[in-house]
C-alpha cells in the first residue's frame, strides 16, 4: 500500500481537487448532531465528529429509491438517475467503511444488486481518524481499522494526515494533487505507532465476541428477551441508524388513471410490528419481544454462521438513537454474564 | 380504463380532508379525469344523491343519528368504501373525552335547551358499518390518498403506511425529542406517513395520524414520566387524538 503524507493546512486545498471526482460530502453539524451532507464550502465540514445520525450506507441503500418505471406505452425503464452520479465521501470512520465491506457480502455476493453495486462504484470514500466515545466499541467489534473498502484513509499525527492509497483512483487523486503530498519519515511512523496504540487504549466500552453464537445459541429461552420485549417501543430507530442494518421493502406506486407507475424500495427494519406479516394475516413475529430478539441473533448469531463475523461494527449509534435507553453492549454483557460499569 | 362512479361526504368533522381533495391543485384534474365524481356537496351543487357508486370516500366521525344514518345510506349504495382522516378512521379529536355522560354533557354547556341536540358519543366508521380502507391523518396526506386510490382503481391493495412516526423521523435525520428530552414526542406511538412534519420542525407528535400497530403504551409513559412530565400531562397529550384515548383512561384509573 502506498502511504504518504498531506500537511493539516492544505486540506481545503486539497479538497478543492478532489472535487473533480465528484459531488464532495462531508459531515456537517445541526444542533449537536451530524450529519453527512453536500458541502456549499469546506468551511461546513466537520472532520471532528463523532457520529452522523444516519450511517454512510444511505448513499448506497438510501431510504427511498425508484428501481425501474413501469410503463404501458414503453414497458419497463431501470431508474438509472442518481446511480452514475460521482460523489466523494470525505471523513468516513473505520467502522462505517466495515460496514460497507459488510454490505458488499450481502449486496455483492449471491444475488447482486446492480443498484448498490453501481453506486458502490462510483462514491469514492475518503477516511479519515476518529476519537472513540462513550457509545464506541468498534474495537470489540474488530471494526476499529479499515484494511480495505476505502480509495484513501488520512491518520491523524500531528500536523500531517498519514495518507493511505487504498485503491487505484485513490491514486490517481494523490497524482492530481501531487505536490500536495510529501514522503513520510522516520519520525512520522514513530508518531503513528504512538497514536495507534494511545487510541486503543481510549475506548470505554468493551465486549468479547468470541463463542458469542454459542452463548447466544445457549439464551435461546432467556428472561431477558421478554424484558426487552417489554421496554422496546418497536420504534426501528436502532436499525435505520444501523450502518450494517440492510431489510428494505419494495412497493408499486401507481399513477391515478392508469396502469403506468414506479417500482420503489424503502428502508424496513425487523422491529416493525408488520415486517414478519406475510399475506393471509399470519405474523412470524407477533411480539415485541421476538422482533427485538431476532434483531439480535440475526447480527450477533446468524449473520456469523453465514458470513463469518458479526453484521455490527460497534459504532453505537443504535444505543445514542434508543429512546429507552436499550443498548446493545448492556444486552450483550449480561447474555454473558459480565456487568460493566458504563453499560447501563 | 372506464371511469368509476364516486361519492365524496363528510359526516361531523372540519371538512379539512376534503379539502385536502380539493387543494390537490395541479392533479385535481387528473383525479377529475380517472373518477366519475357523481356527489360531492363540498364541491358541487350538482350532485346525485341517489346513484349506485363503485367508491365513497367518507370524513368525519359519527356523531348524531343523522350521521349515523347518512352513513348506512352510503354504505348501502357503495361497492368500495374509504374511511379518510382521524376522525373517520378513530373518532378524531371529538372522541377525546368519550367515556362522558353525553347528556350531561349538552346539559352542563346548553342548559335545559341541550336535551333536543341529536347528539351520540363520537364513535369511527368502523364501528357502524365495514370500511374498505382507512387513510388516516388530521388531515390526510395527498400522496397517500392518491396513491391509495389508484391502487384501488387498479385492483391492488393499496399501500399503507405501516410504520411509526420515528422511521421516517430518522430516515430524515431530524433530532429526537425523545433522546434529547425536549419534549414528549408520540412518534413511537403514531402511524407514519407524515414524513415526521412536527418533529421536523423540532415539535414533538401529539399522535394526529392515530397509533400504529402495537404501540408500546406503557413503556412510552414510564419513559415520559422518567423524563420528568407530569401524569396528567401525559394523559392529557396521548388523548388529544381518540386512537390513544385508552391509555388516558387507564392512566386516570390509576390515579383514582
Ligand atoms: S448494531 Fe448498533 S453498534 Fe452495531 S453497527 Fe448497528 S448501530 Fe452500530
Ligand atoms: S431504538 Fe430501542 S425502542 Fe426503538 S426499536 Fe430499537 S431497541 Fe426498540
Ligand atoms: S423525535 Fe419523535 S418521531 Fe423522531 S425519532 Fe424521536 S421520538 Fe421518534
Ligand atoms: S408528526 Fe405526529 S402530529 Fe405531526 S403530522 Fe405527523 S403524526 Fe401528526
Amino acid at each position: 500500500m502506498k502511504i504518504l503524507k498531506l500537511e493539516k493546512g492544505k486540506l481545503d486545498l486539497f479538497a478543492s481537487v478532489v472535487q473533480q471526482f465528484g459531488e464532495v460530502h462531508a459531515p456537517t453539524e445541526h444542533e449537536g448532531k451530524f450529519s453527512f451532507k453536500r458541502l456549499n464550502s469546506w468551511s461546513e465540514a466537520r472532520l471532528d465528529y463523532n457520529r452522523t445520525v444516519l450511517p454512510p450506507r444511505k448513499y448506497f441503500l438510501p431510504p427511498r429509491e425508484t428501481l425501474f418505471k413501469y410503463r404501458e406505452a414503453t414497458g419497463y425503464v431501470p431508474a438509472t438517475e442518481d446511480l452514475e452520479k460521482r460523489v466523494v465521501l470525505f471523513g468516513v470512520h473505520a467502522c462505517d467503511i466495515h460496514a460497507l465491506n459488510i454490505l458488499d457480502e450481502v449486496f455483492g455476493k449471491g444475488y447482486l444488486d446492480p443498484y448498490y453495486l453501481t453506486r458502490r462504484k462510483n462514491i469514492t470514500i475518503i477516511g479519515i481518524d476518529c476519537t472513540p466515545d462513550e457509545h464506541c466499541f468498534c474495537r470489540s467489534m474488530r471494526a476499529d481499522f479499515a484494511e480495505t473498502g476505502f480509495d484513501l484513509f488520512l491518520k491523524d499525527i500531528g500536523d500531517h494526515y498519514l495518507t493511505f492509497v487504498g485503491t487505484a483512483r485513490g491514486d490517481d487523486m494523490v497524482i492530481a494533487t501531487g505536490p500536495l503530498f510529501s514522503e513520510v519519515t522516520h519520525s512520522d511512523i514513530v508518531e503513528y505507532k504512538r497514536r495507534s496504540s494511545q487510541k486503543c487504549d481510549t475506548f470505554k466500552l468493551d465486549l468479547e465476541i468470541r463463542d458469542l453464537p454459542e452463548i447466544f445459541e445457549l439464551e435461546y429461552q432467556a428472561d431477558i428477551w421478554e424484558e426487552l420485549g417489554e421496554k422496546c417501543l418497536s420504534c426501528g430507530n436502532c436499525s435505520m441508524v444501523c450502518p450494517t442494518c440492510y431489510c428494505y421493502d419494495v412497493a408499486d406506486e401507481v399513477k391515478l388513471g392508469s396502469h403506468d407507475g414506479d417500482r420503489v424500495r424503502l428502508w424496513d427494519s425487523c422491529l416493525f410490528a408488520t415486517h414478519a406479516l406475510v399475506a393471509g394475516g399470519e405474523n412470524f413475529r407477533k411480539t415485541r419481544s421476538s422482533r427485538i430478539k431476532f434483531r439480535f441473533y440475526h447480527k450477533q448469531r446468524g449473520f456469523v454462521a453465514e458470513y463469518g463475523r458479526p453484521s455490527c461494527v460497534g459504532c453505537g449509534r443504535c444505543i445514542e438513537a434508543c429512546p429507552v435507553g436499550i443498548n446493545i453492549v448492556g444486552v450483550i454483557n449480561r447474555l454473558r454474564g459480565v456487568e460493566h460499569a458504563s453499560t447501563d | 380504463m372506464s371511469r368509476p362512479n364516486v361519492g365524496i361526504f363528510g359526516l361531523t368533522g372540519c371538512a379539512g380532508d376534503q379539502l385536502v381533495i380539493l387543494n390537490c391543485e395541479d392533479r385535481f384534474l387528473h383525479i377529475i379525469a380517472a373518477l366519475n365524481i357523481r356527489d360531492f356537496a363540498m364541491a358541487s351543487s350538482d350532485n346525485d344523491s341517489a346513484c349506485d357508486l363503485d367508491l365513497a370516500i367518507v370524513e368525519g366521525a359519527v356523531l348524531s343519528r343523522r350521521d349515523e344514518e347518512q352513513l348506512e345510506r352510503i354504505r348501502a349504495r357503495s361497492r368500495i368504501l374509504v374511511a379518510i382522516g382521524t376522525c373517520a378512521v378513530w373518532g378524531g379529536i371529538a372522541a377525546m373525552d368519550g367515556d362522558t355522560d353525553r347528556s350531561q354533557l349538552v346539559r352542563d354547556i346548553y342548559g335545559e335547551c341541550g336535551e333536543q341536540f341529536d347528539t351520540t358519543p363520537a364513535r369511527a366508521l368502523h364501528e357502524i358499518v365495514g370500511v374498505d380502507l382507512n387513510i388516516s391523518g388530521c388531515p390526510i396526506e395527498e400522496e397517500e390518498f392518491l396513491s391509495g386510490i389508484s391502487n384501488l382503481l387498479n385492483g391492488d391493495l393499496p399501500i399503507a403506511p405501516t410504520t411509526p412516526v420515528c422511521a421516517e423521523c430518522k430516515m430524515r435525520e431530524y433530532n429526537c425529542l425523545l433522546t434529547e428530552r425536549v419534549d414528549m414526542c408520540l412518534g413511537p406511538l403514531t402511524l407514519g406517513g407524515c414524513n415526521a412534519r412536527c418533529p421536523g420542525l423540532s415539535i414533538g407528535c401529539v399522535g394526529c395520524r392515530g397509533p400504529v400497530d402495537d404501540a408500546n403504551l406503557e413503556s412510552v409513559t414510564a419513559l415520559f414520566m422518567e423524563n420528568g412530565f407530569g401524569r396528567e400531562d401525559i394523559a392529557r397529550k396521548l388523548r388529544t387524538f381518540a386512537g390513544l384515548r385508552v391509555v388516558a383512561h387507564t392512566l386516570s384509573e390509576d390515579e383514582s
